[in-house]
């Protein structure tokens, strides 16, 4: 019986890790739809540059898979780049494929969000080959830190520094969107566009700060999630849009909190799901709560009821 | 109505001929290498590709076949069955091709199978080994390697004598021939009275294992079979299986025979692991030396996929050569031609032969274990 606890304590930490990362994903889709009323597809990919340019900044900084400098300065710069290159990223995708359609039907920029992310994927199969990069972490983390045990559960190094940086991420956002001007403006803007722009809020500005701030968060998770497994290739943006997409709509796309909730319990409820069934049916389990939940709550956990006048 | 009757009609006058009648051989001679060259198998595919591409610079220098010079083309499937159905529509619409190597995928050759079997078109994979690939009664399509069967049983032997496994865990990542190793491999482990077994799937690609060794750990095995296509997979199991605590033997399958990609790419977590490969330790064959110093110095280091695709690709030429005396060729008549190959000495170190359905005469399974920065090999065994 102990033994079932012990499992379960480990899959909580397993999920807790995964599901931070899909929130932080998540936060990326559901910002992006609260302000534009739309689904970046493309976001998938920002959060695989994130990963690749974590990539390129470990070679830069590293011989022989040894790090020239101090480790923790090196996992910092790793994960402040990422995010820049991720958010810079984000604000051309917005100025060259979303821009130009903004008052074009939604559809349109759905399909132009398609595009872009088969684009990059293609631009990064082309340039950097198929082949997985592989981080060598060996030499970041000092032999005695790599895992801790509490009682029988394990947790590593990378494990602590993933849920650290995304609770750390979330708490920032959700300070600068209830506490700052720049957080009320955004606030406005996804509650009614028109509304906001009479009351002398620069929308343009605040949809460019929108797909910032969520670009930035989807390359971290890239760059945490790649630091975490140690692996990065042109493919992996699909599967991880597909879990912080569903993320977000879990927890009601367009609501904050209830990205970073949805996150956290689909990964929790994919790694639960394991002990109690085997393992093909791990997104089965997730997707059987996604359907529940959208029958039973359509707005998702924490999204607004919108009603519709006729 | 009227227009889908005429489509059928000319799609009925369309579907034969094709390869029915016999080419002129100074037409032109092509052979087409179908893999996975983009993705996670991308290494070990581009090493049968070069490999297969030395075999046809080295007959192209000897000047080709009747005068011919041969034509080598790339078919990309990207990993994806879906393209591989491309590639093979791509490939038997080609008038002057007369043979393929690949594909070395289990469940890429699957898709693919009744394309190429439908044309005629002659193919050797050098690493699928999905047994009912040479099952379904198609003549064209052969492999140098062994089947699941023969690999699941010679696991399973190894398992049993040289691991020393009592409890066991498989773990296998859902496709054609992860699904049936793991299968094959369960089925001789309780004809050898082993019955504590844990068989559980891994999501190829999705870089978190931990969930489903979290489970593996609770079980507490001897010895983990982690079945995956690719290496770098294979080097996330063993990762995250020792960090963990999984103290258990791990085992891994053929992708894993790849100093960069598992070795490498595990960071010292793989070292003790064992593997299993098709192919022998191909620096301890002499024939095979020229070949290893040719691949090296032009592609670099070599893993266990290149010296059957080298192998493959001189033996369907021999075949296309044969087929070619006249100076006519046909797609059955290289079939026919390949089919009679008995006792080919190349660069393997055993003498390659088919039987009937197209597969391997006495295939073997070799037994790696990794040891600091290389495979040692440990043993080969015959199914007995």
């Amino acid at each position: 019986m102990e033994n079932i606890f012990e499992q379960l304590a480990q899959q909580a930490v397993n999920g807790i890790t995964i599901g931070g990362v899909y929130a932080l994903i998540a936060i990326g889709y559901t910002m992006v739809y609260g302000v534009l009323s739309m689904l970046n597809f493309a976001h998938g990919e920002i959060y695989m540059i994130g990963g690749f340019a974590g990539w390129w900044v470990l070679q830069i900084f590293s011989v022989n898979h040894v790090p020239v400098m101090n480790a923790a300065l090196l996992i910092s710069l790793m994960i402040i780049l990422s995010m820049g290159i991720s958010a810079l990223l984000g604000l051309l995708i917005e100025r060259i494929a979303y821009r130009p359609l903004r008052n074009a039907p939604r559809m349109n920029l759905l399909l132009s969000s398609f595009g872009v992310s088969i684009f990059i994927q293609n631009f990064i199969l082309y340039f950097q080959g198929a082949k997985v990069k592989v981080f060598h972490v060996a030499h970041l983390i000092p032999e005695g830190l790599r895992v801790f045990h509490i009682g029988g559960v394990v947790i590593s190094f990378m494990r602590i520094l993933v849920i650290v940086t995304c609770f750390f991420c979330m708490v920032i956002l959700t300070v600068i969107i209830k506490k700052t001007n720049i957080g009320k403006s955004i606030r406005a803007t996804a509650q009614d566009i028109e509304a906001a722009a009479f009351m002398g809020i620069d929308t343009d500005k605040i949809i460019v700060i929108v797909f910032l701030i969520g670009s930035a968060l989807g390359g971290a998770a890239g760059i945490l999630v790649s630091l975490l497994f140690t692996q990065v290739d042109y493919y992996v943006g699909f599967q991880a849009g597909i879990k912080g997409f569903t993320a977000a709509v879990l927890g009601g796309i367009g609501s904050i909190p209830g990205a970073m909730a949805g996150g956290l319990l689909l990964g929790l409820c994919e790694a639960m799901a394991v002990t109690f069934f085997p393992s093909a049916y791990k997104d089965v389990v997730a997707f059987v709560i996604l359907i529940a939940v959208l029958i039973f709550r359509p707005q998702g956990l924490m999204g607004e009821k919108i009603r519709e006048k006729v | 109505m009227k227009r889908v009757i005429v489509l059928l009609v000319a799609m009925f006058f369309l579907l034969p001929g094709q390869s029915a009648f016999a080419n002129d051989v100074s037409k032109g001679i092509s052979v087409g290498n179908a893999g996975s060259f983009t993705g996670d198998a991308a290494a070990p595919c581009m090493e049968i590709f070069n490999s297969s591409q030395l075999a046809i610079d080295e007959w192209n220098a000897r000047g080709g076949i009747n005068g011919v010079k041969i034509k080598h083309v790339m078919g990309d499937d990207a990993l994806d069955p879906a393209q591989g159905i491309n590639v093979a529509r791509k490939f038997t619409s080609d008038k002057s091709m007369y043979g393929v190597v690949g594909p070395p995928v289990s469940h890429i050759a699957q898709a693919s199978l009744k394309i190429y079997g439908q044309a005629n078109l002659a193919c050797i994979t050098t690493a699928a080994s999905k047994p009912e690939l040479t099952e379904s009664g198609y003549k064209h399509f052969f492999r140098v390697n062994a089947r699941n069967d023969a690999h699941g049983w010679n696991c399973a032997i190894f398992i049993k004598n040289h691991l020393k496994g009592k409890k066991i865990a498989v773990l296998n990542e859902k496709v054609a021939y992860c699904e049936n190793m793991a299968q094959q491999t369960i089925k001789g482990l309780k004809k050898l009275g082993i019955t504590d077994i844990m068989n559980d799937t891994i999501v190829a690609g999705s870089k978190d294992y931990s969930a489903v060794l979290t489970k593996v750990k609770a079980y507490k095995p001897d010895v983990l079979f982690f079945i995956a296509t690719a290496a770098p997979d294979q080097a996330i199991g063993v990762k995250q299986a020792r960090e963990l605590g999984i103290d258990a033997i791990f085992f891994g399958t053929e992708g894993a025979r790849d100093k960069k990609d598992f070795i490498e790419a595990s960071e010292g977590a793989a070292q003790g692991a064992y593997v299993y490969h098709f192919g022998p330790d191909i620096y301890s064959i002499k024939e095979a030396s020229e070949y290893v110093t040719k691949y090296e110095n032009k592609y670099g280091s070599l893993s266990g996929f290149g010296p059957p695709a080298y192998e493959a690709m001189n033996i369907l030429l021999t075949a296309i050569d044969l087929a070619a005396k006249d100076g006519e060729i046909s797609r059955p008549e290289v079939i026919s031609k390949l089919a009679a190959i008995k006792n080919y000495k190349g660069i393997l170190g055993f003498p390659v032969g088919f039987d009937k359905k197209g597969d391997l005469l006495g295939g073997a399974t070799y037994f790696f274990k990794v040891n600091g920065k290389n495979f040692e090999q440990i043993t080969v065994l015959t199914g007995k």
